[in-house]
């Protein structure tokens, strides 16, 4: 039985409780009421929740909310008089908010609404109709193309592709000096797009290029997610673009009035990198633009004051030593030096900053992918003459297998292959914004377009092979897709090692790309060999290709002892005798062994002779 | 036919077990899922009920039995129901319309419900008897009700007593909370019961006491033996995995089973079984507790033999299985040939 506290219904205003009323109901709609005749901000968002009988009134910020037309009595506010006055440009969108005509939803007053999809659905019942059926989706989704033809799950997988797509990022690129940056070449704008993207003005900096593809196999080359590009199309630009990446440094003061001095470091320097390494730089220490650089190459020289303060030399005080604190290129990456720029901080302190830029072209191992969530990975750059091609001399940039369509049910690639070709025959941009056609109408659209310029309507190609000159049996489809050129390229990436650098404390091999690195042996690896009982193959992983290292033993206290060289013969530190055997073992134990004394346990290794 | 499968000497069978049982573990869902609507006893399934099992946990979440019948009663739905009604525990709070408790003089009456008894067969007799049957109580009947004094005098230990009188059982195996009656597709009845009680279930007429089955394996191991524990350790696995439609070869559950019970009692699989018990220190020392087992071998005074897998990795020699096992050896006599 509902109590007096119960029967009260509280009201919320941005998550705190404000108070109580009535009716829950009633008062909501008097929020709204007062809101469409513009007493209340139209920013104003309010949701009765009959569950927990709760009035919530939202006026943060942060909201995602979606326009939406009003119904009143069944009918939309959105008279034949007012749209005949919007086709006339007499109003625009904001006359009819502030006319109550629109109103914005968030997600909770969405959960009160009921909404029609089409003006013909609304019945007495529907508190609104949609205003734009491509509202439902989000912005990422919108500003692709064709997405509703395509399971949900892939529009998720399109925006990750999306994010890390190069592009045109920013107009001003030349004067930014952003760490990292990426700049396509020659970026496009796709010719199959929507109202969303258009608004927002990605079609002003652009992160694709418009691929001619060809849905066709070749020669087992691009099985999976392998893709097989046009060496003819990579050669005249395609999926080119430029790696950016700034090297800051700043000559930087310490207490005591040392500090750093932006030169070419002295020979004397601690850590000097040889006289060739400092070749390119200029006389202030600082490299030059237009400067072709290699790894290993110095961009700007610093010398730093020492670590730790000297120690009084019989001299006095003696020259001044200084420490090598130069900026180098990165491991494995080559350039040209594109922009140098000196300025001051704050703080009155030298900065520098110095940009390369290096051009990337692709290569095998650099990933693409459409906008429909098809990504790939060149596995094979093909010469222009072995590639198919047809009676027109058309030569496909990308060759996609076929079998990656069926599985991820991305109808929408298919689709923008039909319309991209179609738009591009008729030389203009075709719309694809969200539900404004069906899928049949688009084809009988695009097959219209591709028939008036003497093209198969459905797209499809009869296709000759590049290496034999021969037709193929099957008509192939080929149009033309957007395709994003992905971050994730090889040279980036590339890493080998025979011989390397080793940590210090355990001398096994260090890890990472700028450490020259090894790839780590783990555990699950360990137990496979185990398992196989390959126990030659494990030592030669986890020894001799690791941190083998030789330990003298005593042969009577089971202590590790050292090899004096100056003697020549090994000595144990317990009994000062020469009674030691020499032992191949991992340094890592070794390290355990010091470890565990220093917990005041000694062990000892008792030998035996085999 | 068998030759096929045995295994060369100095195979590492057990880390060829781990990764068979190990890899379709990873496939296997945390969550069990129940399905809707049948009629059945809850048991723990999918990988919650590997790691009880490898954890030798001294009692299962949920235990259950399946209990087969006797001839004269299997093909029989009454008499199958007449096992089932001796089986299922009843507690006297279940067969109650509704109790007056009277602290002061630690008197309680008890109103049972006629129909609620009879789903079981009971009467207001049976309980007076039983209650009779306790110390310090005093049960009789008074009208439709039971009276029930007890001897405890301050109201905090009467209350007590009530609580512990109502939770008490009338009829039944006790720890059977639920019977499911099942049958075969040749028509035959069997029961499955949620918890489980091998003794008790042994003493019920009608019960074919030859083929009980339960999945507390520690229940099995005191009621049957060692031998018993370790087959049901290893059929357990083997249901469990299969259910997830997920095939292991039996051996590697076997071995598993085996390593488990091969000293007489149930050992866990990890830090407080089979792997605590290694002999090599480093052994332990590398798997869990490092500073514990380091520490307690130099009081002890620990050797090491080095002989184990993971030390010889550890140190850096060859491992003593597969290509580590075999060494050449050289007669003395042709030694002394050679030394010519």
């Amino acid at each position: 039985m509902p109590n007096a506290v119960d029967t009260k219904c509280h009201v919320y205003l941005d998550g705190r409780i404000i108070g109580n009323v009535k009716d829950g109901s009633e008062f909501a709609k008097e929020i709204r009421k007062n809101r469409r005749q513009g007493v209340i901000s139209g920013e104003v968002n309010v949701a009765y929740i009959k569950r927990i009988n709760e009035v919530h009134i939202n006026a943060d910020r942060g909201r995602v909310r979606t326009p939406y037309i009003i119904v009143e009595h069944g009918k939309s506010k959105l008279t034949e008089e007012l749209k005949q006055k919007i086709i006339n440009k007499e109003i625009d969108f904001n006359y009819l908010v502030r006319r109550g005509v629109i109103e914005f939803l968030d997600a909770e007053e969405e959960e009160n609404a009921y909404i029609a999809l089409n003006e013909n659905d609304v019945t007495g019942r529907h508190t609104h109709l949609i205003a734009d059926t491509a509202s439902m989706f989000g912005l990422t989704v919108n500003i692709s193309a064709l997405m509703e033809f395509n399971s949900a799950g892939r529009h998720a997988i399109a925006l990750n592709f999306n994010k890390q797509s190069q592009g045109l990022y920013a107009i001003n690129y030349a004067n930014r000096y952003d760490p990292q940056a990426f700049i396509l070449y020659y970026p496009q704008v796709p010719i199959m797009d929507s109202v969303a993207y258009r608004t927002i003005g990605l079609n002003r900096h652009p992160s694709g290029q418009n691929f001619v593809v060809a849905l066709s196999t070749y020669y087992g080359y691009n099985m999976k997610d392998a893709i097989v590009l046009n060496k003819g199309a990579v050669h005249r630009g395609l999926g080119r673009s430029a790696l950016y990446r700034t090297y800051p440094d700043e000559e930087r003061r310490y207490p005591g009035g040392q500090q750093d001095h932006l030169k070419i470091p002295p020979p004397t320097a601690d850590g000097y990198l040889g006289e060739h390494a400092y070749s390119k730089l200029g006389e202030d220490g600082i490299i030059e633009d237009g400067v072709d650089v290699k790894e290993g190459d110095v961009l700007i020289g610093k010398v730093s004051p020492p670590r730790f303060l000297e120690e009084q030399t019989s001299f006095g005080v003696g020259e001044e030593k200084s420490r090598d604190n130069s900026v180098t290129l990165r491991a494995g990456e080559e350039g040209v030096i594109d922009n140098v720029m000196v300025s001051e901080t704050t703080g009155a302190t030298r900065i520098v900053k110095v940009r390369v830029r290096s051009a990337k072209i692709p290569e095998l191992g650099d990933k693409f992918a459409s906008r429909q969530a098809q990504k790939g990975v060149v596995s094979l750059i093909v010469d222009e003459r072995d590639m198919p091609f047809s009676k027109d001399g058309i030569v496909p940039d990308l060759l996609l297998n076929p079998h990656s369509l069926p599985t991820r049910m991305t109808v929408g690639h298919m689709l923008e292959m039909l319309g991209a070709k179609a738009g591009s025959l008729a030389g203009k941009h075709l719309d694809s914004t969200p539900f404004t056609k069906k899928g049949k109408d688009y084809i009988d659209e695009f097959g219209k377009i591709l028939e008036e310029h003497g093209f198969d309507k459905f797209g499809d190609e009869v296709l000759y092979d590049g290496r034999t000159g021969e037709r193929f049996e099957a008509r192939i489809f080929t149009g033309v897709v957007y395709y994003n050129k992905l971050y994730q390229m090889v040279s980036r990436k590339i890493q080998v090692r025979s011989r390397g650098p080793v940590q210090i404390l355990t001398r096994q091999p260090t890890e990472g790309k700028p450490r020259k690195g090894g790839l780590r042996f783990g555990e699950m690896e360990r137990d496979a060999l185990v398992g196989h009982g390959a126990s030659l193959s494990l030592k030669e992983r986890m020894l001799d290709q690791s941190d083998k290292a030789e330990v003298w033993v005593c042969n009577l206290d089971g202590d590790v002892g050292y090899y004096d060289y100056i003697k020549n013969m090994p000595v144990c530190q317990l009994c000062k005798g020469n009674n030691l055997s020499k032992l191949e073992i991992s340094y890592a134990f070794k390290l355990l062994l010091d470890e565990i004394k220093s917990m005041h346990i000694l062990p000892r290794i008792k030998l035996k002779s085999d | 036919m068998e030759d096929e499968y045995n295994v060369a000497e100095g195979e590492p069978v057990g880390v060829v077990a781990a990764h068979s049982i190990g890899e379709p573990g990873t496939q296997m869902v945390l969550r069990s899922f129940h399905s809707a609507g049948i009629a059945s006893v809850i048991t723990t399934t999918g990988l919650p009920r590997i790691i009880e099992i490898v954890d030798g946990r001294k009692k299962p979440k949920f235990p259950m039995m399946i209990v087969r019948l006797e001839s004269g009663y299997s093909k029989n739905y009454e008499k199958v129901k007449e096992v089932w009604k001796k089986i299922e525990e009843v507690k006297i709070s279940a067969v109650l319309e509704r109790f007056e408790e009277n602290l002061k003089t630690g008197v309680m009456l008890l109103y049972p419900n006629k129909e609620k008894m009879e789903r079981y067969g009971i009467t207001p007799g049976v309980i007076s008897k039983r209650l009779a049957k306790m110390e310090g109580i005093d049960a009789s009947l008074d009208g439709d009700a039971i009276k029930v004094k007890v001897k405890e005098e301050d109201t905090k230990s009467i209350r007590t007593r009530f609580v512990k009188i109502r939770a008490s059982i009338v009829a039944g195996v006790k720890g059977i909370m639920k019977v499911v009656v099942q049958q075969e597709d040749s028509g035959e009845f069997y029961l499955t019961t949620s918890g489980s009680n091998i003794e008790g279930i042994m003493e019920i007429d009608g019960v074919d006491k030859e083929s009980i089955y339960s999945n507390d394996i520690f229940e099995v191991m005191r009621v049957y033996g060692i031998e018993a524990a370790r087959i049901l350790i290893a059929t357990e696995l083997k249901n469990t995995i299969e259910e997830e439609g997920i095939t292991v070869s039996f051996r590697h559950l076997n071995l598993v089973a085996d390593a488990m019970t091969h000293t007489g009692v149930i050992k866990s699989v990890g830090r407080h079984g089979i792997a605590g018990e290694k002999n090599s220190v480093f052994a332990r020392a590398a798997y869990e507790e490092t500073v514990k087992h380091f520490t307690n071998a130099s009081i002890f005074g620990e050797e090491d033999m080095l002989t184990g897998v993971a030390e010889n990795i550890l140190i850096g020699k060859q491992i003593g299985v597969g290509t580590g096992k075999v060494r050449l050896a050289v007669k003395k006599q042709d030694l002394k040939k050679i030394m010519k």
